[in-house]
């Protein structure tokens, strides 16, 4: 299962950031997570709060961003897909799909290099700790 | 409450340790493929038939990635190649450290090719890679011909895409030319390779793919 060791990852990740700066408790992990990564939300809070059960971040609520796709042509474009045009492909039942099939040039029209809307990124943590300012 | 930004990308991590491994086998001149497909596409039979053509000229080496046990592996040694078997339990990708993991066991100065098969799963080894020169997906037309569609990342990632037991696409009711259209409409202009087993052509061209990486990393 695909969720469990990113999840193990970013507990990981968590810990030793709270542990560095003295957390008593982490209240709020936010995700950023591209649209075409193939990760599920709902799954990797799961596991994440399984994996957090006995620890400092076992109440923390996992926060996750979800970012577009963007692209980059040979012309010299640079930004998101067209999702106006993604709405027009209607033939195509899921987003993932739209979005992989309209990955062309919103100026142009050729074929664009994929830059970004596959990342996971562990963006911030909320924490307490024993001496607040 | 304190926020503390991390900015940690849990992808990139992996990345950095796949340009790493890709690092080291450009040293050694290596052209290193990673065979990505589902559960009965073929992976093992496609790479046993490179095998067999390919290791009197080159020296090979290969990865094997299963869930448990070492069938695959054992299957590779019979021919006489060094295998190296990763069994990653209950993950369903190989990842860039397991795959780091590997390199340390493989003589690099003493390999031309090195062929690593991923774990059967169209999803997640989309989001890792490996340290690979070559990225394959292999399909078969027993997984029905909207298989392309339902999963069209590893189409859009992959270098080459391979169809493979078209001899039997008439007795699964499927067409290789749909699912040879849907690839291209994904991913125009990359390589689509046709083959069957029984037709050793079709080989013949999926072996000559392989060849031509291994020639070019050794003119590097």
């Amino acid at each position: 299962m695909h969720e469990l060791s990113i999840a193990c990852e970013i507990f990981e990740q968590v810990m030793s950031t709270a542990k560095e700066h003295g957390a008593t408790e982490v209240k709020h992990v936010t995700l950023q997570m591209g649209r075409l990564s193939h990760t599920n939300p709902e799954q990797l809070s799961f596991c994440f709060n399984v994996l957090a059960d006995e620890s400092i971040a076992k109440d923390a609520d996992l926060i996750v961003e979800m970012i577009p796709p963007s692209l980059e042509c040979e012309c010299g474009y640079k930004g998101a897909v067209d999702e106006k045009k993604i709405r027009e492909n209607c033939e195509f039942e899921s987003e993932l799909l739209a979005y992989a099939a309209v990955m062309e040039c919103p100026v142009c029209g050729k074929p664009a290099q994929l830059t970004g809307g596959r990342e996971l990124i562990i963006k911030s943590i909320e924490i307490e700790t024993e001496n607040q300012d | 409450m304190h926020v503390i930004d991390m900015g940690h990308d849990v992808y990139k991590a992996n990345d950095k340790v796949a340009e790493k491994n890709k690092k080291k086998l450009d040293k050694y001149q290596v052209f290193s493929v990673n065979v990505m497909g589902a559960i009965g596409s073929g992976k093992t039979t496609l790479i046993e038939e490179a095998i067999r053509q390919l290791k009197d000229k080159y020296k090979i080496a290969v990865i094997a990635g299963d869930v448990v046990a070492e069938m695959d592996s054992s299957r590779f040694r019979k021919l006489d190649v060094p295998t190296i078997p990763i069994n990653t339990g209950k993950e369903c990708h190989l990842d860039a450290k397991l795959v780091e993991k590997a390199l340390d066991e493989i003589d690099l100065s003493n390999t031309d090719l090195l062929i690593i098969e991923n774990v059967g799963n169209l999803i997640c080894p989309v989001d890792f890679k490996l340290g690979e020169h070559l990225r394959v997906v292999i399909v078969s037309v027993t997984e029905g011909d909207d298989i392309i569609l339902k999963h069209p990342m590893i189409f859009k990632t992959s270098d080459l895409a391979v169809i493979n037991k078209v001899d039997i696409a008439h007795a699964v009711d499927v067409d290789a030319e749909k699912m040879r259209d849907d690839i291209l409409s994904l991913k125009p202009n990359v390589p689509v390779i046709l083959t069957s087993k029984h037709d050793w052509e079709s080989l013949e061209t999926w072996i000559s793919f392989i060849e031509l990486g291994v020639k070019e990393a050794q003119n590097r």
